[in-house]
């Protein structure tokens, strides 16, 4: 836990919008995207200065603008995401069954006050957390944070993350707290041949 | 996720030229140069439609039952030349649309005549609002007869709601009677329909689990308020239409595995609530009454004649999946399918047992008071769970039926019981209107100046419904002046549940929130029960105020809602 939030506050560049501290006691995502080591079926964390671009992603009420972005394969990008929306909101980059699970937990934290629907409460999460009990420290590390490649903003919130992006795949950015991702709240990241 | 075409951008940018187009219209009213008016002829015909093989009489728009999908835009202006090749007057009403008084086509409100057999009426407005509505006669018993049909508006802006696919689901109820012989039938003899009357096995399964006293104690009650406890329903024998189809007709809509689909569901049968389920396939409804909600997941919602519900569901397995909805009463059901091919079918899920009004629906009270006239004495807001009185912080929690009248225990949801009760399988959830939060935040942040109570009012032996008492056109009007902020509290003193529709005007209903109430034309008010309901009064006119329940309508259950213009003088 406390490995997580340093190496959270330490990351160059994140900004601590709205409590990227996040987790739950929810099952975590890890084992089925891992590539081994510290990558996800959905690329991993990169480092800034390997940032060939930068993206900017703006979220509506509940959707993204654009709802598609273009990466070459394994491109690193740096990406800043803007909520210019009413509502919470997340940029959670993943294949649709990650997205599928993480939903999941969102319902939870939802069922926790832990979120609502415009803020994060951040005593809740952090005592929801240390209360722990649940999956290991590791697989919260991959869950959860721009480390994992997603980010939670409040109405108004700016944040970004650099990401590395595998050589293919079906991946989405998406929205996961409950009912946005239904309604569209997801985008297509397209490769570039 | 399946692309959603690369469309979707020229699309929009598109929208926006026509949007900026719409600036130019200096004179609102007028026809603008820079946007030629979309033209529509409807005609109003008798016809006959075949539901699962019975052909039947049918009073018709557009030559089809229900009459065809209007697929509007937001901001373009609209004409249509309605035709009556009836034998009798007609009208159509714009159901849920702001609209100018005389367009809403309302007889008797307005300015508005009726269209005589014969002759041409021509509506012209421009569409202030976007979502999913419909029109109907308002006029006789045509709607029963299959005068209705959906109306989808594009907002000129992004939808903030994006699928792949998109229907309209239209619910309806329909008699092979003639609908006046229904109304004759039912002023004769109110229980004519009732099929579910208690028999002695009931009352005996009843002692067995209550104890004998209190099953010959809950019958002497129902039987001094002359009422029966399976009174759900004034009508049955029904069929129950999809989009103009029976059962086994059975509507098809087409998805490929993958594919976000919107369903928008409308209300539109003449007396039937239904509650809607798709087996397999949770719903999230993103729009309530044409308005945009917070995204909520539910596994079944009930809905009231006239309410509509827009909601997206994600099918990812390749096979057929069941729309399922029942009447209250249990006395049929509608069923259509989604299907990645057409001819397939999913399993018919179990059909649920009819809800049996408790005493609770009769208010709390009920020992001691006159139970003549079909009067039930009304809980109060806060035992029943709602927190509509006063909008104060005294919610009675998600999870129950707030909005529907379950009651709720103190201490945590408990299982909706007589009214509310949809008999929703533990683990599921079913939509309530504490669940209904608006996308955006109410305009008017305004409290209300004063409090206009309605009472819902009735006499069931002599089949009269009434609004404080009164038939339609014999009691006082209600009047606000126009820009008034004012709370409307619904108090309903019957046996059944009203679905109570304001024409002209969106309500904001108090269901526990306090800066994104959500927007509805029709509230349901279940037996028993307050609602209220605030509304800034910014459309002049004298607006009809009415149950939807076409016979409680038809029978007075109807006033008339004045907006007072304001006048040059001081």
């Amino acid at each position: 836990m406390t490995s997580i939030l340093l190496r959270m506050a330490s990351a160059k560049g994140v900004a601590l919008a709205a409590g990227l501290s996040l987790a739950t006691g929810a099952a975590a995502l890890a084992a089925p995207g891992h590539h081994g080591g510290h990558g996800f079926a959905y690329g991993q964390p990169g480092k800034a200065a390997a940032a060939t671009r930068t993206i900017t992603i703006t979220m509506h009420d509940n959707y993204y603008e654009p709802e598609r972005i273009q990466v070459r394969a394994g491109e690193t990008v740096r990406l800043i995401v803007v909520n210019k929306g009413e509502l919470l909101h997340e940029f959670a980059i993943g294949r649709p069954e990650d997205h599928a699970e993480h939903q999941k937990m969102m319902a939870e934290m939802v069922d926790h006050g832990m979120i609502t629907a415009t803020s994060v409460d951040h005593q809740k999460m952090k005592m929801d957390h240390s209360g722990g009990g649940h999956g290991s420290h590791g697989s919260h590390q991959h869950s959860h944070g721009p480390e994992a490649g997603n980010l939670l903003l409040e109405p108004g919130k700016t944040a970004e993350m650099v990401w590395t992006f595998p050589k293919d795949g079906v991946i989405e950015f998406a929205c996961n707290i409950p009912g946005h991702y239904e309604a569209g709240m997801v985008g297509k990241i397209d490769f570039r041949r | 996720m399946r692309q959603t075409g690369n469309g979707g951008f020229s699309r929009r940018a598109a929208l926006r030229i026509a949007g900026a187009a719409g600036l130019f219209a200096i004179y609102p009213g007028r026809i603008s140069f820079a946007e030629a008016a979309r033209v529509f002829d409807i005609a109003v015909e008798e016809g006959a439609i075949s539901v699962d093989g019975v052909r039947s009489r049918a009073v018709m728009m557009g030559g089809s039952v229900p009459a065809p999908v209007l697929r509007w835009r937001e901001g373009e202006e609209v004409v249509i030349h309605a035709t009556n090749r009836l034998r009798e007057p007609t009208s159509i009403h714009w159901h849920g649309l702001l609209i100018d008084g005389e367009m809403d086509g309302a007889p008797g409100f307005n300015g508005f005549a009726p269209i005589a057999p014969g002759e041409t009426y021509t509506y012209r407005f421009r569409l202030r609002q976007s979502g999913t509505y419909w029109y109907h006669s308002h006029s006789a018993m045509q709607e029963q007869s299959g005068m209705y049909g959906a109306i989808v508006i594009e907002p000129t802006g992004r939808d903030p709601v994006r699928t792949d696919r998109d229907y309209v689901v239209v619910l309806s109820d329909h008699t092979v009677e003639r609908p006046e012989r229904v109304l004759g039938k039912l002023k004769a003899n109110p229980g004519y329909y009732n099929r579910g009357k208690r028999t002695l096995m009931d009352f005996l399964s009843d002692a067995r689990r209550e104890g004998l006293g209190a099953a010959l104690r809950d019958r002497r009650e129902w039987g001094e308020m002359r009422m029966d406890p399976t009174d759900l329903a004034d009508v049955t024998g029904y069929a129950f239409l999809i989009n103009g189809r029976g059962p086994a007709d059975n509507w098809t809509g087409l998805f490929q595995p993958g594919e976000r689909v919107r369903l928008r569901f409308i209300n539109a049968s003449a007396m039937s609530f239904f509650d809607v389920r798709i087996p397999g396939l949770p719903m999230t409804v993103v729009a309530a009454d044409g308005q945009n909600v917070q995204p909520v997941r539910v596994d079944e919602f009930r809905f009231g004649v006239g309410e509509t519900y827009d909601v997206v569901v994600l099918p990812r397995e390749e096979r057929a999946f069941t729309i399922f909805a029942e009447p209250i009463d249990r006395s049929g059901f509608a069923r259509a399918t989604l299907a990645p091919r057409a001819g397939m079918e999913g399993e018919i899920p179990e059909r649920r047992p009819r809800t049996i009004l408790s005493m609770a629906d009769m208010g709390e009270a009920h020992g001691g008071m006159d139970h003549s006239g079909h009067a039930a004495p009304v809980s109060a807001a806060a035992a029943s769970g709602h927190a509509g009185h006063g909008g104060h912080g005294g919610h009675g929690g998600h999870g129950g039926h707030a909005g529907h009248g379950g009651a709720e225990a103190a201490g945590g949801p408990a299982r909706p019981f007589g009214w509310a009760d949809a008999a929703t399988p533990p683990g599921m959830k079913a939509l309530s209107y504490a669940d209904l939060r608006s996308l955006v935040r109410n305009p008017d942040p305004r409290p209300p100046s004063h409090e206009i109570e309605v009472q819902l009012t009735g006499i069931m032996e002599r089949y009269i419904w009434t609004l404080n008492g009164a038939k339609h056109d014999h009691g006082a009007p209600i009047r606000v002046r126009y820009g008034d902020r004012v709370r409307i509290t619904f108090v309903n003193t019957t046996m059944m549940a009203h679905p109570m529709h304001l024409h002209g005007m969106f309500v904001e209903l108090e269901n526990g929130e306090t800066e994104r109430r959500p927007r509805k034309h029709v509230v349901v008010v279940p037996p028993g029960l307050r609602v209220s309901v605030l509304l800034t009064a910014d459309e002049p006119g004298d607006w009809p105020f009415h149950c939807h329940l076409l016979y409680h309508m038809a029978s007075g259950m109807m006033t008339r809602f004045v907006v007072e213009r304001n006048t040059a003088r001081l």
